[in-house]
């Protein structure tokens, strides 16, 4: 015993120690950054080759989920090893910045996106489109009967047809939409609207934006690209496919556009590389990319949206500042008063 | 060759003593029985001498060496105080010769020890057998040879035949006794059997309550008793109120001769007898007492009566002999006293 | 009782690993202060939760006792056929991770969630928690116990209840403490089939505000559950002997089941047919199904070479850990000895996630050296997995007897050796259950790996989460296929470490 015991106690420290003075993090200029990214491996990671192909720049990666992410992004604080943090959604990024651990990213990368798709302060920026949009099945919902406005699903037509997923962030950033455009009064009236007129409980996007696909749900309120995600996987086109997208009438609160967006932590402030890589995801390589592969609106002007959907001016997303989206503890709140949730 | 010391022992386990204040000395080369009823504290003796449990005061020699005072507690490997436990613990994963070698070492284990260990117990031959293989008696014998083989100063003995049957025990206890002898070994019994003590100790050392109440030749212990409660424990024993007078007592069953005059500041007094000391004759033959017979205990070679005198005392007698030719139930009977008698103060 | 110094201080080094997460819950709570504590904790919806998370416990429990004890009873004590296979299938569950199993049957029943969802899937997933335990104290029972019994006039059934039922009732208890733990701390089955528990609880408030805080101090709820349910274990569990008599005793007999051995088989092969092939069947339509592919077979046996490093390690750890604090349980009986085992538990109930930024902050404040390496992902593994290798170390102990290390050492050994070559041997076996118990555990988790795990290291279980969270399913049934069968190998051996021998 005693000797195994004294071997695995030395394996364990001269691992410890080998790992340890392997790679020295936040380095500025060493060709060579680490992302922390709060969306998936399959659609992260072409982006991330295709950077390293254009600038040599290599790129160590995490892949997790946004929130757990973010929540360990703050828990390492300042000693954290990530220079870039790729986020999922602009409330993963606000709570990290909140706690003063992003770096203030330079004007001409913040100048490649719309303005209310990035933070004011410029602690980060929108990377790609998320639109909220109404998905439904055309043998189910005759195309007359498509809802103008997203309070028209408290209607008694759609009594039962519709299907949400409320523990999810996208459902949550367009609750609070809501309550920061319309009120909360407002806000309140149409989720007890919705509970009263029996609305489907799923528990994300995919699995509504499927049971539509399969004839099993008339209708649900989603994010767009799940349509493109599901096409992609039975191998078809999304035009093909048995769920069909409706975007309400311009402007309307249905039609929030939240973003997924990067940022640069605070470790990295000064370090070239790590802007090459925000700039990249905004350039028209990663943007082309996001639009095509992943089905998401490309936030530079000059790349156009995949085909088949409608263009990003065109769905008129309501005048709402992502930044002012900071208030979730509240939307949770409502959401379980109303019980949904 | 070394004796063994146990001085003032004392041990509690929270509020219960468990031994309070044993004095205990073995000679070199000698075995000597631990006897009492359970609960006595004689396996506590026992773990504190082979040094599994620590000594609360008092102090444990062992061949002119402490190993247990106060302040001072050598751990059991350092004692070298061989156990036989009362299940014989073999090491299940070990070979019998992977037993009995294993505190020998590996000189020790080369030079034959283990096979002659074996052929001490009558186990020559059985170094492959794993333990699962052996009968419990088999079992016991590889845990005696196991404890031999290092030529411990002092052998303990905890109970080791009280698992096995009656015929099994009694050619057991021979060979063990002679394996002991035979090796020169220095051993402690502890039992609770007191026909296993007095067949095998050369001395006898009988516990009650955390105290060594007596100790001596089994035959001393036997005839002669510290107290009446020694008298019953170490064998069946008659015990009757009586009033003494010098030499003499007046019992229930007439006048007895007692073995010392009785010069307390009371004549009142027990008086004990070996039931072997009542002799039977068919009533009326003699003057003797005359009982009725109200129980039989047949044992083959003698028969245990339990005698109702004429004033209602009970009392057990042992007669020798033909099945045929001692009373049966019912019978009455004429007793007389062979011998002298033991009295205690009341 | 001797003291045994040795064993005390290395129980209390792993008793601290098992307290880190509690420790950084301390910090957290502590800096939220009492006011927020109070709204968090002190409201209806946390009743409610509460109340749901003992509710599925319970139930969860429950059926895991019966068809844990049913099926162990079958394979060990009856004439059943193919028993040896159905042992082994009654193992292989734990093989199945509670996300893949949930949505499989997501996948394949119409409106399948709720309350009764959540337990139907979380008792396949578990029930050998209570099977494996059960199965090897049934087959270390004593025959002469049973027979005395049906020769005082008692029936089989009686029998079986009085008797046989209270012979391995430390088994059971054992079993089913871990089964109750785990429902506490799954989130792969309640989040897919929605509904509200603790744990989930716990991961929303991580999701929907970023509210670090409110998820952190919601989880002590949950320890304080976890105390409750020891508390209760630990006032039912009765003293009395638990070593294992030495000596050769009689292997029990097999009752014959005559007419009632169809039915019975029919039992078993149902609830096999639910437990494994509902999600076997869900991998071969995820694969036909899909378009989406793996990555290279180099990235599948990366991945695969990672999750058995990652898994192997952490169990060693574990294994390691536990060993002190299982003897010294085993060994010096007693208020201590019990209440440092019982610690060792409180993790055990935390969601991943908790225990995954515990082990962020210890990494970041105390071992920067070890952040991000495999050995926090490990150490991480034995704060969450401790009672596992515990309870199986434990068992082990009691099955041999302190008298051989008594005997051992009266012959002149030091403690050491003894150690080595008579008290490691003997609980080896046991040991080495419980590592394997662990290594599938590791194997099949998510949350912390996701969190600790090396930069840029992949595992199956971080593949699989990658591929099915962007809908690739085609994609991610090879890794779940590999998981499974990678962690059947550790489960094959423990079945058959129990049911043979």
């Amino acid at each position: 015993m005693k000797k195994p015991l004294i071997l695995l106690v030395a394996a364990v420290l001269t691992a410890a120690t080998l790992s340890a003075c392997g790679d020295e993090p936040n380095v500025a200029g060493d060709k060579k950054i680490i992302v922390y990214s709060g969306r998936g491996e399959s659609l992260i990671k072409p982006a991330l080759e295709k950077f390293t192909k254009a600038t040599g720049i290599q790129v160590e990666a995490r892949y997790g989920d946004t929130a757990q992410m973010a929540s360990q992004l703050i828990e390492e604080g300042g000693r954290t090893k990530a220079d870039v943090f790729i986020s999922q959604d602009a409330g993963g990024l606000g709570a990290v910045a909140k706690k003063g651990l992003l770096a203030a990213l330079p004007a001409d990368t913040l100048a490649k996106a719309p303005k209310e798709f990035q933070s004011r302060a410029g602690q980060w920026v929108g990377v790609t489109g998320r639109a909220r949009t109404f998905v439904y099945n055309p043998d189910l919902v005759p195309v007359a009967d498509l809802p103008k406005s997203v309070f028209d699903v408290t209607q008694p037509q759609w009594r039962g047809k519709v299907a949400i997923a409320p523990t999810n962030g996208s459902f949550q950033a367009f609750v609070t939409s809501l309550r920061v455009g319309q009120g909360e009064a407002k806000a309140e009236e149409f989720l007890n609207g919705l509970k009263a007129n029996g609305v489907q409980i799923r528990s994300n996007n995919i699995q509504i934006v499927q049971e539509v696909a399969d004839g099993k749900l008339p209708a649900g309120l989603v994010n767009h690209y799940y349509l493109h995600e599901i096409a992609k996987e039975k191998g078809i086109a999304p035009e093909t496919m048995k769920a069909k997208l409706h975007f309400f009438t311009p402007g309307d609160p249905g039609n929030l556009v939240n973003v997924s967006g990067a940022a640069i932590t605070m470790n990295s402030a000064n370090d070239a590389d790590s802007k090459a890589l925000v700039d990249f995801l905004l350039g028209a390589e990663a943007q082309t990319y996001f639009a095509n592969e992943v089905g998401e609106y490309p936030l530079s002007a000059s790349v156009p949206a995949a085909a088949g959907l409608p263009t990003f001016a065109g769905i008129k997303p309501p005048a709402i500042d992502l930044n002012d989206l900071d208030s979730l503890e509240q939307t949770v709140a409502l959401i379980k008063k109303v019980g949904l949730a | 060759m070394s004796s063994l010391h146990v001085t003032g022992g004392r041990k509690a386990f929270g509020a219960v003593a468990a031994m309070s204040g044993v004095d205990l000395t073995v000679a070199s080369g000698s075995l000597v029985a631990v006897l009492g009823p359970s609960g006595c504290g004689k396996t506590t003796l026992l773990r504190c001498i082979a040094g599994f449990e620590r000594l609360d005061a008092g102090s444990i020699e062992v061949g002119g060496k402490v190993v247990a005072r106060p302040g001072l507690h050598l751990a059991p490997e350092r004692r070298r105080i061989a156990v036989v436990p009362q299940d014989g613990a073999l090491f299940p994963h070990l070979s019998v010769a992977g037993n009995v070698g294993y505190g020998l070492d590996r000189g020790a284990r080369r030079s034959g020890r283990i096979s002659e260990t074996l052929e001490l117990v009558g186990l020559a031959g059985y170094e492959d057998r794993m333990p699962h293989q052996l009968s419990g008696g088999q079992q016991q014998r590889v845990a005696v040879a196991r404890a031999l083989a290092p030529k411990p100063p002092l052998v303990l003995l905890d109970e080791p035949f009280s698992a096995l049957d009656a015929a099994l025990r009694a050619e057991l206890r021979r060979d063990v006794r002679a394996a002991l002898h035979a090796d020169g070994a220095t051993a402690v019994l502890v039992t609770h059997d007191q026909g296993e003590a007095l067949s095998m100790a050369d001395e006898l050392a009988v516990m009650r309550a955390g105290v060594i109440v007596q100790s001596g030749a089994p035959a001393d212990v036997y005839r002669r008793p510290a107290d009446p409660w020694v008298a019953s424990f170490v064998g069946e024993a008659v015990l009757l109120p009586a009033a003494a007078e010098g030499t003499n007592a007046l019992t229930p069953l007439g006048r007895v001769r007692l073995t010392a005059p009785q010069n307390g500041h009371s004549d009142a007094v027990t008086v004990f007898l070996r039931p072997e000391q009542l002799q039977l004759l068919p009533a009326g033959t003699s003057d003797g007492v005359t009982a009725t017979v109200l129980r039989r205990d047949f044992h083959g070679h003698d028969a245990l009566l339990l005698l109702a005198l004429p004033d209602g005392l009970k009392v057990s007698a042992r007669v020798f002999g033909e099945a045929g030719a001692s009373p049966v139930i019912g019978d009455e009977v004429t007793v007389t006293v062979l011998g002298e008698a033991l009295a205690y103060p009341r | 009782m001797r003291a045994r110094p040795v064993l005390l201080a290395a129980s209390l080094i792993a008793v601290a690993v098992g307290l880190i997460p509690l420790g950084y819950l301390a910090i957290r709570a502590g800096e939220a202060g009492w006011p927020r504590i109070a709204a968090e904790v002190f409201t209806q919806r946390t009743a409610v939760l509460a109340a749901r998370s003992i509710g599925l416990a319970l139930v969860v429990t429950l059926a895991c006792v019966v068809i844990g004890v049913g099926s162990a009873f079958l394979v060990v004590r009856s004439d059943l056929p193919w028993r040896r296979g159905f042992g082994v299938l009654a193992a292989l569950p734990l093989a199945v991770p509670t996300y893949v199993a949930g949505f499989s049957w997501v996948s394949t029943v119409d409106g399948f969630s709720g309350f009764w969802a959540a337990a139907l899937v979380l008792t396949l997933c578990s029930y050998p928690y209570v099977f494996l335990p059960v199965a090897a104290a049934l087959r270390g029972t004593d025959a002469a116990q049973e027979e005395v019994s049906r020769a005082l006039g008692k029936g089989a059934w009686r029998t079986f209840t009085g008797v046989t039922l209270r012979q391995v009732r430390p088994a059971v208890a054992a079993g089913a403490l871990l089964v109750a733990l785990y429902v506490f701390s799954d989130f792969g089955a309640v989040s897919i089939v929605l509904v509200d528990t603790f744990t989930r609880a716990v991961f929303t408030a991580f999701s929907l505000g970023f509210d670090r805080t409110g998820a952190l101090v919601l989880s002590t709820v949950l320890v304080v559950l976890t105390v409750l349910l020891l508390t209760g274990e630990g006032l039912t569990r009765r003293k009395g002997a638990r070593y294992a008599r030495p000596g050769v005793s009689r292997p029990p007999t097999r009752i014959a089941l005559r007419g009632l051995r169809w039915p019975f088989i029919a039992a078993l092969a149902a609830v096999s047919a639910l437990a494994l092939g509902m999600p076997a069947a869900s991998l071969i339509r995820w694969l036909s199904a899909g378009v989406s592919r793996p990555g290279s077979l180099g990235e599948i046996a990366a991945a695969t070479g990672n999750s058995l490093f990652v898994s192997v390690a952490g169990a060693l750890l574990t294994t390691l850990l536990a060993l002190p604090v299982g003897l010294y349980a085993a060994r010096s009986p007693g208020f201590l000895s019990a209440g440092l085992e019982r610690l060792t538990y409180l993790g055990h109930a935390l969601p991943g996630v908790v225990i995954g930024l515990s082990l962020v902050f210890f990494g970041i404040n105390v071992a920067y050296s070890l952040y991000q390496t495999v050995w926090l992902l490990a150490l991480a593994y034995a704060a969450l997995f401790l009672p596992l290798a515990v309870g199986a170390v434990h068992a082990a102990a009691a099955q041999s007897p302190p008298a051989l290390e008594d005997t051992a050492r009266s012959l002149g050994r030091r403690p050491l050796y003894v150690f080595r070559t008579i008290t490691l041997p003997l609980t080896l076996p046991g040991v080495g259950a419980g590592a394997a118990l662990t290594v599938l555990t590791c194997m099949k988790e998510l949350p912390a790996t996701l969190l600790l795990r090396p930069t840029g290291m992949d595992t199956l279980a971080t593949e699989l989460w990658t591929h099915t969270s962007v809908s690739e399913y085609a994609a991610a049934a090879p890794y779940a296929a590999l998981l499974v069968l990678i962690a059947a190998i550790p489960t094959w051996a423990l079945s058959r470490e129990v049911i043979s021998a």
